[in-house]
């Protein structure tokens, strides 16, 4: 590999002249970006390094030697010897007679203008003392309704497209248009009522002027009097860097900004979303400011069990929780305590639980909600990498020759790692794309719509599809150079060729010729990446299924080699920090393995004291124990089983079964509904820390505000136990946490690179090496099975496969609390084929009942009809406990990960009559 | 004088319908024989190259050269795209070509995509041209029915298809690269140049775009020859024949087809039968709206493209509009303007905020309500719009203006200060009329 890159051709370079200061660039440079490059500036608004040129607004006029007429420098590339002059009278006068006609219409309303202060038009105006010479009628526009989220004020816009390219060019949503002609031309959006799209407020912040604004908090600041925290989005695993903008002095979050560079929010945008966001995290962020937030710790009246959840002092809650915990380690030890955590919490707060639990408790019975899928990557990628965190990276993706999308709606789980694979596909690249949805045309973006190569399989036939591309690369001869010889590599050709074509035909639903296509493009590529989700990751055979692609990977040359590699999607913002952070029974902080001595014995040595000895229990390991009494205490820190788990889990019962139960979250959830303390935690805003993305990226949290008056961080509440119980683990504050984390694992700190910062893991290829001689072949015929019955209903026969995940604008608890994102969507719908509504002759809205086809149960459900899901699936958000679909489902427990699988199921649908 | 009918002659031939017998008995479809069987494409185009042929449409670039920009790369798609999108006020030449003779402009075309090697083509045809659009339809069948069209057409191994796509009612999808957009299905804005459409044109492929008169030439400078061709108009920068549409104040208003070069007055006294009731000349835009307005002292100018530039207009799309002495200049200025301002695509800055900033000034001093400093800001905002644009468009929208403010200040200036106008039935009215 080390050699291929050595004859990396040398980029062509073009030496230019502007305002007599020589600069050279590459080949292709245009005249704009050779004069960023020397500082001089040169003025625009309809340019931005996200969009190709349109130069349209012609203000970077410049002049260039031996051309005739002045030349917009965002449109014209850079020439050997090129002389420029960026400003001269006549440039000068060009530009000011530009801004002479933008300001002919513009209104002067400056003053109630929310962009009035961060605005290019103003700056301008100031620096080229323009100022208007239209005396005539300006041109009016009439006052129309957009969105409930999206301020459209046409009378300020200076049609530059920004917006419209920006929707069509980088979400791929293509959701606004220009409408109109000439002089009364104006941004539109497609359908008769309001604008219906991706919402990521992209529109919003990529205007120049105050055309699109955030109606959220219209009118309520002015740019400069707020206080600009740069921190990272709590919503899901793609780690984007994000600004809040907040008044301190009241505690309020009042708009998110994201990272555009400057202030005319022109240049390339910082952090690893490059400036883009998606709904959640522009118009999501109210939740912190909910008038629902707890705020005052709750306890159940006179300790009575039944008795209601009362307000109580910080004083009186802790010391209840102190008392209650130490009776019950009294009486009945460590082994009795079972604790979960939010992998939504910094690593800070997550590292302060688990040592709490496992030090001032003494219980190895320590989860959180990577339970629900993330240990299935985490456990397979470091036996076949030596790492849970990604060896590609976002760069990787959009600079890759082909991406593989497979058990993913990408859009939704993942939108802005989904926007790096747009840019990839727009670029050129392959996609192939392994999903049961079809294309679908809407303002609504569908990575299916961008597939080079579609395998519409049937739904949850994900890992046979991937087992059919080993096959065919195997059957070719196409694995890659010295790896046929090796005997696991034998092994697993002799156990794929035991599989016929036809078995994996009929349980996929694809011709073996096309899967044989893809595996054929797979092998061919030389920079590829394979971004898998939830459909994998919390399904049936996750772990199994990402060992799978690995084999895939690992056979072609792609496991390890740069810009190649597994980037699996997760869905909570920090699910690779609390992997890492140890809040799973059998991994410590640093990655340690809890059963292996030397591990132990570092953090130990760190810690001046013992940590119990495994193994701990699992999620749903813990809550049968409650169930069954054997553990008698339960923690959750911002997670809630009872809200996430089906009915059937039985996290209700294993809640009434314990003695006590502390809830600590930012909402009275339905689990702490079941509680006997519930403790009020600080949000992400309110204070300091890290989250760590998908990639491993560990990123900044900053306080934004203080914390809502009457919460806590979960540190603090945790050192208040602690001490309460005598057994202090005492903190300053959360930076005095983040250095006791980075001493004990240097890897966790803000800005590290991924992998590279893990001390003590062997190179990737040298894992993976070892994989492929001593595990490849382990559980290989289990993992390579095609089971007869792994056949998903046709909706002929009347059921459906119903699947439950993620939705764009919703995620939970955090989602359903802000104002933006309800406004966006405020109830659920049960998604379905045109052809099948036809057949149940129900229309857009109307309910139907869903019953499950193998147990009890019924719920009504509206429909919503979306040609993108075929015949026979049906599709339900996952975020949404109301009406209950989810407790149709059955849960599964994986036998390697114990990830309690429970995201489909097969069901019925009857037409309410 | 009379002059013998070259683009004109199957349509001036008494009984002539058009159809594909009347074309083929006058002669038509042998030029392409010729060409298929007598010339490798590339010596085709040194052919019309060698002709001086110059585009029709406006701009006046030599076809053969535009020709020969396209990448020599066999492999590449290449288009040909006819630009029958004829909006210029004034001007309608091609429509008469179009529904009179619809063979020889498709005769034309074969040529030109044999030439540069597409094997689709499109006529881009202004959408208010119905009933041109149906007879076109009903040739492009007859053609294609006659195997002059379709795959290996005449038995040749050339494929050549030719489809027909109306517009919407646009005028600047006759600029080239906006009409380019309308094809593909998009909003028709014109496209930043470079990459010039001979790179990078239709569906991003090497596309010659040619006027519906320029293709018409074609058939007979194969059939006649170089020498022919260059013989006649105004060699060697003009050669050929050259329709001219002239309307406005005169007696025989029509389509005239002409040899290139000769004079004004000969085009406008001679052809068109002179100016009506015998008044006077005061203006003349001789190319188009897009043209630079010419007074009566420009009459003996030769109506070639160099001799109209030098005195400072353009020979444009070749309509002639002749104003006789009653004509209000501000008003004229104003009517132009008002339909630059209606069909800017509002694409730049300049352009659209410009175009209808000069309409609202040029109504306040057409009815009376101007004031001196106006005539200034008019040329400053003109001087701001010129040059400063995408397209052409933003240099052709400021012509009138600056063209009558030239010659014929004092009319503005009597509108401004008499508030009346100095000339015609309104001569010393006052014009307080509108609002302001």
């Amino acid at each position: 590999m080390a050699d291929t890159d050595t004859v990396k051709l040398k980029t062509e370079t073009v030496k230019l002249t502007i305002d007599g200061r020589e600069v050279e660039v590459p080949k292709g440079t245009l005249v704009i970006e050779a004069a960023r490059k020397l500082g001089i500036e040169i003025p625009f608004f309809c340019y931005h390094q996200k969009l190709k040129s349109d130069g349209n607004c012609r203000m970077c006029l410049v002049a260039v030697e031996k051309m005739p007429k002045l030349q917009v420098s965002c449109s014209v590339p850079v020439s050997e010897g090129m002389v420029v002059h960026a400003n001269t009278t006549v440039v000068q006068e060009a530009r000011k007679g530009v801004l002479d006609f933008l300001l002919a219409n513009h209104p002067l309303d400056c003053p109630i203008c929310d962009e009035g202060g961060r605005c290019p038009l103003q700056d301008y105006s100031q620096k080229y003392t323009a100022y208007g010479q239209f005396k005539e009628e300006k041109r009016i526009y009439e006052k129309e309704f957009f969105s409930p989220l999206i301020e459209k004020e046409m009378n300020r816009c200076i049609q530059c497209m920004r917006c419209v390219r920006y929707c069509d060019e980088v979400i791929d949503s293509k959701a606004l248009s220009s409408v109109n002609r000439g002089y009364h031309i104006e941004i539109g959006h497609y359908g008769e009522k309001q604008l219906e799209c991706e919402f990521c407020g992209g529109c919003v912040q990529i205007c120049p002027v105050g055309a699109l604004l955030n109606r959220l908090p219209l009118y309520e600041y002015r740019p400069w009097m707020l206080t600009r925290t740069e921190t990272t989005c709590a919503y899901c695993a793609d780690g984007c860097s994000l600004r809040l903008e907040s008044r301190p002095q009241t505690r309020e979050v009042i708009e998110v900004t994201s990272f555009w560079g400057n202030e005319t929010k022109t240049v390339w945008g910082k952090g690893r979303n490059e400036g883009d966001l998606c709904a959640k995290g522009y118009f999501g962020y109210q939740f912190v400011n909910s008038p629902n937030r707890l705020t005052k710790p709750l306890v159940r009246k006179d300790g009575r069990r039944d008795g209601p959840l009362v307000e109580a002092s910080w004083e009186e809650a802790l010391e209840r929780v102190a008392e209650e915990f130490g009776r019950i380690k009294g009486l009945h030890g460590g082994e009795a305590f079972g604790a979960l955590a939010s992998a939504r919490c910094t690593n800070e707060n997550l590292y302060v639980f688990q040592k709490f639990i496992r030090l001032v408790l003494g219980s190895p019975n320590v989860d959180s909600s990577v339970r629900y899928g993330m240990v299935n990557a985490a456990r397979a990628l470091t036996e076949l990498t030596g790492t849970p965190r990604w060896l590609p990276s976002y760069e990787d993706i959009t600079q890759a020759d082909l991406v593989f999308v497979i058990g993913t709606d990408i859009t939704h789980s993942n939108p802005i790692v989904g926007l790096k694979v747009k840019a990839a596909a727009k670029k050129g690249a392959k996609l192939i794309v392994g999903s049961p949805l079809r294309p679908r045309i809407s303002t609504l973006s569908h990575i299916v719509n961008l597939a080079t190569r579609h395998l519409a399989h049937r739904p949850g036939a994900e890992r046979i599809v991937v087992i059919g591309m080993v096959k065919a690369v195997l059957e070719q001869g196409k694995a890659a150079a010295g790896l046929a010889e090796h005997p696991s590599i034998a092994r697993l050709r002799e156990t794929v060729s035991k599989l016929s074509q036809k078995q994996i035909e009929s349980a996929t639903g694809l011709s073996y010729d096309a899967i044989r296509a893809a595996a054929e493009e797979w092998t061919a590529a030389s920079r590829a990446v394979i971004v898998f989700g939830e459909s994998i990751v919390r399904a049936r055979d996750g772990y199994e299924t990402v060992r799978i692609l690995g084999d895939l990977a690992l056979l072609t040359g792609k496991l390890t080699a740069e810009g190649c590699g597994l980037a699996p999607l997760y869905e909570e913002n920090n699910e690779m920090g609390a992997y890492e952070m140890g809040v799973v029974p059998d991994r410590l902080p640093g990655l340690g393995r809890l059963d292996h001595e030397p591990d132990r014995e570092r953090v130990q040595r760190a810690w001046k004291e013992p940590i119990p000895t495994g193994p701990g229990l699992t999620m749903i390991e813990m809550l049968a124990a409650a169930r069954e009494g054997r553990i008698r205490a339960l923690y959750l820190m911002g997670e809630n089983p009872v809200g996430t788990l089906p009915a059937s889990a039985g996290a209700a019962e294993a809640l009434e079964s314990a003695e006590f139960v502390v809830s600590q979250d930012l909402f009275l959830t339905e689990t702490g509904e079941k509680a006997d303390v519930v403790l009020p935690a600080a949000s992400f805003a309110e204070q300091n820390g890290t989250f760590t993305n998908q990639e491993g990226r560990v990123q900044p949290v900053r306080k934004a505000i203080e914390p809502i008056h009457g919460t806590r961080p979960d540190w603090e509440i945790l050192s208040q136990i602690a001490v309460e119980m005598g057994h202090p683990l005492e903190y300053q504050d959360g930076a005095e946490v983040s250095h006791e984390i980075a001493r004990l694992w240097p890897a966790c700190r803000p800005g590290g690179p991924g992998w590279r910062e893990i001390p003590g893991r062997s190179e990737p290829a040298v894992a993976a090496e070892r994989y492929r001689a001593e595990r490849l072949t382990e559980g290989i015929s289990e993992r390579y099975r095609i089971d007869s019955g792994e056949k998903v209903p046709a909706s002929s026969n009347g059921r459906f496969h119903l699947a439950m995940g993620p939705l764009l604008f919703h995620s939970g608890k955090m989602s359903l609390q802000a104002d933006g994102l309800m406004k966006i969507q405020n109830r659920p719908f049960l998604y379905m084929a045109p052809e099948d509504a036809e057949r149940f002759g129900v229309g857009e809205g109307q309910s139907v009942r869903l019953r499950s086809a193998r147990g009890p149960g019924s719920v009504e459900v509206a429909v919503k009809i979306d040609a993108k899901y075929p015949p026979g699936m049906v599709f339900f958000p996952e975020s949404f406990n109301e009406p209950p679909v989810k407790d149709l489902l059955t849960v599964e427990l994986d036998k390697a990960s114990h990830v309690p699988v429970f995201k489909t199921a097969e069901v019925v649908i009857e037409k309410i009559t | 004088m009379k002059y013998e009918k070259v683009l004109h002659k199957n349509l001036e031939t008494p009984g002539y319908t058009g159809s594909l017998a009347d074309y083929e008995r006058q002669g038509g479809y042998q030029a392409i024989r010729k060409a298929l069987k007598e010339y490798a494409p590339t010596q085709l185009i040194d052919l019309v190259k060698r002709s001086g042929l110059r585009g029709r449409g406006g701009a006046g670039f030599p076809a053969g050269t535009k020709w020969d920009f396209l990448p020599k790369d066999p492999a590449l798609t290449r288009y040909l795209c006819c630009n029958a999108d004829e909006s210029e006020p004034g001007t309608f030449k091609d429509r008469e070509l179009i529904e009179r003779d619809p063979h020889q402009l498709i005769e034309g075309m074969i040529l030109a995509a044999y030439a540069i090697g597409a094997k689709v083509a499109y006529i881009y045809i202004r959408g208010e041209f119905v009933y041109g659009a149906q007879v076109l339809e009903r040739a492009l069948a007859e053609a294609n029915r006659a195997g002059y069209l379709g795959k290996k057409i005449l038995k040749s191994g050339t494929d050549i298809e030719i489809y027909l796509h109306r517009g919407a009612g646009a005028y600047i999808c006759g600029e080239e690269t906006a009409l380019l957009e309308s094809i593909e299905g998009k909003r028709g804005l014109p496209r930043n140049k470079p990459p010039f459409p001979a790179i990078h044109g239709l569906y991003g492929k090497p596309t010659v775009i040619n006027n519906v008169e320029t293709l018409s030439n074609l058939p007979h400078i194969v059939n006649r020859g170089v020498e022919w061709f260059t013989s006649i108009g105004s060699p060697p920068k003009s050669p050929g024949m050259r329709i001219f549409s002239v309307s406005g104040h005169v007696n025989r208003p029509g389509n005239y087809e002409v040899p290139m070069g000769i004079t004004l007055r000969e085009l406008i006294h001679e052809q068109a039968g002179g100016v009506l009731g015998n008044k006077k000349i005061k203006a003349i835009i001789p190319g188009g709206a897009s043209a630079a307005f010419l007074t009566e002292s420009s009459l003996d100018v030769k109506m070639d493209f160099e001799s109209i530039a030098q005195v400072g207009s353009m020979l444009g799309s070749g309509g002639v509009t002749v104003m006789d002495e009653d004509t209000c200049m501000v008003s004229a200025a104003l009517n132009l303007m008002e339909f630059f301002a209606h069909e800017t695509c509002g694409k730049c800055s300049p352009c659209r905020e410009g175009s209808s900033w000069l309409v609202q000034m040029m109504r306040r001093i057409e009815h009376g309500h101007g004031r001196m400093e106006d005539l200034d800001q008019l040329v400053r905002i003109c001087n701001n719009i010129g040059g400063k644009t995408v397209c052409a468009f933003g240099d052709a929208e400021i012509a009138p203006i600056l063209s009558t403010l030239k010659h014929w200040r004092s009319e503005y200036e009597y509108h401004i200060k008499e508030k009346k106008c100095l000339v015609g039935n309104r001569g010393g009215q006052l014009l307080t009329i509108g609002k302001h």
